[in-house]
């Protein structure tokens, strides 16, 4: 149980009147990015990377856990209020929460939420100090071969869990970001490759200025295109915020099974919140006594929505900080401020830094404290943020965007590459090519180069071990069948037995 | 345009892209003189990259073909040309042409004012209306640009473009 004692020193910690301070800022502000529609949990953390440059690690750090924490939490502000999820984490959340608000009952609905969001993420922190230690410290035990795979099966899952139409739209988004991470100069021989003849690109394209562009701009191109939503103001006189402990306790089952999927959805590599959301909503529906109610206001719909997509940002934080690999597009933006403050993640964050999941813990757990608190006091003053116009919101967006861009290396180039992500991610959205396996391509690109060529070195040209090895197998056998399952006919015979099981059950 | 049309022109750009990759790859510099083993040449990622986009952009060209509903729904549609073509034009003069030609302080303030400007103000409205939207959008750009300048230059020590 060394885990829990980490948590607990780590809440010793970070329980100083200036971390609190930081805390409490950055989780309002997060809950403000989050709720605006337009404003992603993953564009909020990437621009606060470069508002934090200055910070010390732990604050930086504790700013960034808080922003993310906040946004995740606070799309449901206008998911439950304008039917327009404010992160697409949010999407499963508007569909029980709207039709709460329209009759009358939007306090209730946020109430609720707030106690769906505050338990899924205190559930994925228990599995988090629990997981991440025996995780960091399997994956010491891997090689080349092993983390080769790992990348390939990171993009893989990520391209097919997140596609909206095809799983080949996720591949491909994938394949270009894997792309992109090949410009500039390579990590074994330090060769340039594919620099154009520019200079700038010589060190390749970092990762800050293509989330800000992908999720920065392209948002704010997406905020002014699309039409805005009408706000639910409705308000019935039984209305209130505290949600009662026995609705809370009747959904006891449905917390603790959201809170596990989220979580699991978190650890598998760029999946992401909506994905973790939508999970655990059809695991509710479809062993819930009260179907019927789903989609009309159902407070169980709500409570698993909003549990599922918080579970999984301390899900997404265990590979994040274990093996380096994001569990969500967001936690893809947090590693890289982490290499920025001189905290390197992967295997060896338990010998470098043996209480950062500790403290890192810790630090969700405190904003979800905060995130609770905002939740169930201010209300009232999220529906008036709701009514700031775009006209006047935008533009703070892109001056940030564009002068947090400059201030990672003080180079205009940097502009430039986010103004050309920001262009190519509207095209590609509008096109629902998913941007999560596009980000984990640019971050994993490196790493799956350098382990194929240097695993092949080692076995002097050999592929036998990448398939040989147990870990490297087991990788191998999940990547076949992840892509076999986009077959129909591999997806009949695979579903035999659970239409079979459903069938002796209906009888 | 139909989404089955929007794939089928980016299967053919992503299948150039692929082929970009591969040759791009085969023809990269070897090290031979440099004796690193042959599995560790620079371009071999680069040119496995390149076949598999090849081959999605060619799956996705021939899926296109397929009767689904995801081919018949309609792109780039439900939203407004004007504002997009507008937020986009304003967005790009200012990041890749104000930023570095003015002062910092005032490519911001004109951005932010002009975008406010130009997305509030009421045309067919009533004069005082249009004062305050003027006055609104003016005071912004202020904020924006002040803020963001002392934020930046004093507090992180960058200095600004």
């Amino acid at each position: 149980m060394s885990g829990l004692g980490d948590l607990i020193t780590g809440l010793g910690t970070l329980a100083t009147p200036e971390m609190l301070f930081h805390a409490a800022w950055a989780t309002l502000l997060g809950i403000i990015v989050g709720s605006l529609p337009g404003l992603t949990a993953t564009m909020g953390v990437a621009l606060m990377t470069t508002l934090t440059y200055s910070l010390d690690s732990t604050t930086a750090i504790l700013v960034l856990v808080c922003m993310y924490v906040g946004a995740i939490y606070g799309g449901s502000r206008s998911a439950i209020l304008l039917n327009i999820p404010g992160t697409p984490a949010s999407a499963a959340t508007s569909l029980d929460g709207y039709p709460l608000a329209k009759q009358g009952r939007a306090g209730y609905a946020m109430g609720l939420a707030t106690a769906g969001s505050a338990l899924g993420t205190l559930a994925g922190v228990f599995m988090l100090v629990l997981v991440a230690p025996p995780l960091a410290e399997a994956a010491l035990n891997f090689g080349s071969f092993e983390f080769f795979w790992l990348a390939v099966f990171g993009v893989l899952i990520s391209g097919q869990l997140t596609a909206d139409t095809t799983p080949l739209k996720g591949y491909i988004a994938g394949l270009l970001g894997l792309a992109v991470a090949m410009i500039g100069s390579e990590g074994i021989h330090a060769h340039v490759r594919f620099n154009l003849g520019v200079q700038d690109l010589n060190a390749g394209i970092a990762l800050i200025p293509a989330m800000v562009g992908a999720f920065g701009f392209a948002e704010v191109l997406t905020a002014m295109w699309n039409r805005a939503g009408q706000l639910a103001m409705t308000k019935d006189k039984s209305d209130k915020t505290l949600p009662d402990l026995v609705d809370l306790w009747r959904y006891k089952f449905t917390i603790a099974r959201s809170g596990l999927i989220g979580t699991m959805v978190g650890i598998i590599p760029g999946v992401g919140e909506d994905i973790g959301a939508w999970a655990s909503y059809a695991a509710a529906r479809k062993t819930s006594k009260e179907k019927e109610k789903f989609g009309h206001g159902s407070h169980e719909g709500l409570i698993a929505a909003e549990t599922g997509n918080s579970a999984v940002v301390p899900g997404s934080l265990i590979p994040a900080i274990t093996l380096a690999v994001p569990g969500s597009a967001s936690s893809a933006v947090l590693i890289a401020a982490l290499f920025i403050h001189g905290i390197r993640p992967g295997p060896l964050i338990m010998i470098e830094q043996p209480d950062f999941i500790g403290l890192i813990s810790a630090m969700v757990v405190i904003a979800t404290l905060f995130m609770a608190f905002y939740g169930l006091t201010l209300t009232r003053a999220f529906v008036q943020v709701l009514k700031v116009p775009y006209a006047y919101l935008m533009p703070v967006v892109f001056v940030l965007c564009v002068i947090g861009t400059y201030a990672l290396s003080q180079r205009i180039f940097d502009i430039w590459i986010m103004v050309f992500f920001g262009l190519v991610g509207f095209l590609l959205r509008q096109m629902k090519y998913p941007m999560a396996p596009l980000v984990l391509g640019i971050i994993l690109g490196d790493l799956l180069d350098k382990s194929l060529r240097r695993g092949l070195t080692l076995s002097d040209g050999e592929l036998a071990p990448f398939f040989t090895r147990p870990v490297s197998a087991g990788f191998v056998a999940l990547i076949v069948l992840s892509i076999a399952l986009n077959l129909p006919a591999v997806r009949r015979v695979a579903m035999a037995p659970l239409r079979w099981f459903e069938a002796r059950r209906g009888a | 345009m139909h989404m089955a049309l929007a794939d089928r022109l980016t299967a053919v750009a992503l299948f150039l892209l692929g082929l970009a990759l591969l040759s791009g790859g085969y023809t990269m510099d070897r090290l031979e003189i440099r004796q690193i083993h042959p599995a560790s040449i620079p371009g071999l990622v680069p040119m496995i990259l390149g076949v598999l986009l090849a081959l999605c952009a060619a799956l996705l060209f021939l899926s296109s073909f397929k009767s689904a509903a995801r081919n018949d729904a309609l792109v780039l549609v439900g939203g407004s040309w004007s504002r997009l073509g507008l937020t986009g034009a304003i967005c790009t003069v200012y990041a890749l042409g104000l930023v570095g030609w003015l002062p910092y302080f005032w490519a911001t303030f004109l951005f932010a004012s002009a975008f406010a400007l130009l997305f509030s103000f009421p045309l067919d409205g009533a004069r005082r209306a249009q004062l305050i939207a003027a006055a609104s959008a003016l005071a912004l750009g202020l904020a924006i640009a002040l803020g963001s300048s002392l934020l930046f230059r004093e507090l992180f020590l960058v200095r600004l473009p």
